[in-house]
């Protein structure tokens, strides 16, 4: 009797789950609600947890390294007087360059953009997907579809939005694709994450038009052409490209600029591509 | 009652620790799932009602983490709780195989589910990639956790049960 019982709760449950599914696959904007309720309660715990988990983890570690960091000291001693050196040769280089934009009134836009500083919290502990979540949401400003810089570098997007927490989806992850272009010669390409390339942390750039001038080392940018990150954010560095089996198109591989182990702080831009197309 | 609000705290605990505190550890190049051990644990020591009661619990905290489609994570942990909750009946406080072996059965079968539905249908095919680099690693370190929180969780089990009689007792 019991077990019959059982067998229809467990059905119940499983055309709940599908019918759930099936709902919030085209549209779920009526959990965000819920989402938030939940997220009052377990934002605090996360955000503590990982407060005590990474100040233990720093204690730790910070033995460990003491004797690394002796040698290191030396080794950055060297560093420091090749890059003094390096210093003064990019100061120069660098009037050069101020001088050359005045000249072309080349202003990079994306220097102007609204940032706000944002906190990991939270980390998808599996490896099948590379998510995470940051302590600032809507009631800091960020919506959906805000680029996430870390490092430098273009690292995510934000793709869920409660009331004090948001979930990105970074780059790396295997289901993300970005227009980017070439820096020096705008040829457009798209970058994805491919989790068989994680390991040796890489992306996957595909989709250069025959003729496409994108070379090894090029600095890849995100495109003007992308519907959801705003232009001129570096994603990378471009290196093995080739041409495609089809000889049309070009593929290769991107080192991306953002460090994704070990992320604690991002940089998340509060102004939003308007766009008609949510898609690409 | 008080059993409940024990293990959803466990179960909130365990999905924490296992967001906020393994990827903060750099060795840890896989990390064991914590929630599948919890949710087939429960099931397996408290039967299939157990089981599904946790699982909807344990599934929704994850669907609620991310953003995909509500209700995969759960429909996959209730599945976790009723199945293990029909071994039920081979439980025995001291017996640790089977329940290894459980922990075994389980991870892969979680992670078959997540490689065809979120990978395989947008035609990743490096079924033997996906399985040396992730599955493998994962279900070694969730096996050898297996072993550590179920013997923490028959002791909790004990002393509630060990609770829950002494008040029975009481009353009487």
């Amino acid at each position: 009797m019991e077990s019959k019982q059982n067998q229809y709760i467990l059905a119940g449950l499983t055309v709940f789950c599908i019918l759930l599914i099936g709902i919030t696959a085209v549209n779920d904007e009526w959990l965000a609600p819920l989402r938030t309720g939940v997220g009052y309660v377990l934002i605090p715990i996360q955000s503590g947890v990982n407060k005590v988990g990474v100040s233990i983890y720093q204690e730790l570690s910070d033995y460990g390294q003491l004797k690394g960091a002796l040698e290191e000291n030396r080794k950055l001693q060297e560093e420091i007087d090749r890059l003094t050196e390096e210093n003064n040769r990019l100061m120069s280089e660098q009037f050069e360059l101020r001088r050359l934009r005045e000249l072309y009134d080349l202003d990079q836009e994306y220097m102007q953009y609204e940032k706000t500083v944002a906190r990991v919290i939270a980390n998808d502990s599996g490896d099948w997907f590379q998510v995470f979540r940051v302590n600032k949401g809507s009631a800091d400003g960020i919506q959906v579809g805000n680029n996430v810089l870390a490092g430098g570098g273009l690292a995510g997007i934000v793709t869920d939005v409660g009331a004090h927490y948001a979930t990105v989806r970074s780059i790396i992850d295997d289901s993300s694709r970005v227009s980017a272009m070439a820096l020096q010669s705008t040829d457009t390409c798209i970058v994805a994450g491919d989790l068989t390339l994680y390991k040796d942390g890489r992306l996957r750039i595909t989709g250069i038009r025959k003729g496409g001038d994108i070379k090894e080392g090029d600095r890849i940018v995100t495109s003007n052409i992308s519907s959801r990150f705003l232009p001129g954010i570096l994603v990378g560095y471009a290196v093995d490209i080739s041409i495609d089996s089809n000889q049309l198109t070009s593929s290769g591989y991107l080192v991306p600029a953002a460090q994704f182990s070990n992320l604690q702080e991002v940089l998340i831009i509060t102004d939003v591509k308007e766009t008609e197309d949510p898609e690409g | 009652m008080k059993r409940i609000v024990i293990n959803l705290v466990l179960i909130i605990v365990a999905f924490t620790i296992q967001n906020c505190v393994f990827p903060l550890i750099p060795f840890l190049s896989a990390s064991p799932n914590l929630l599948l051990i919890l949710t087939f644990s429960f099931g397996f020591m408290g039967g299939q009602r157990a089981g599904m009661l946790y699982g909807v619990l344990a599934g929704i905290l994850l669907d609620l983490f991310y953003s995909g489609p509500f209700g995969f994570y759960t429909l996959f942990y209730v599945y976790v709780g009723y199945v293990n909750g029909i071994c039920t009946k081979y439980y025995y406080e001291d017996y640790i195989t089977l329940p290894l072996v459980l922990s075994i059965l389980n991870e892969l079968a979680y992670n078959i589910y997540v490689y065809v539905f979120r990978f395989l249908i947008r035609g990743r095919l490096d079924v033997m990639y996906y399985f040396r680099e992730l599955v493998i690693p994962e279900t070694i370190f969730t096996v050898v956790t297996t072993l550590f929180i179920y013997r923490l969780l028959l002791y909790i089990n004990r002393r509630l049960t060990e609770f829950e009689n002494r008040r029975d007792t009481t009353i009487v």
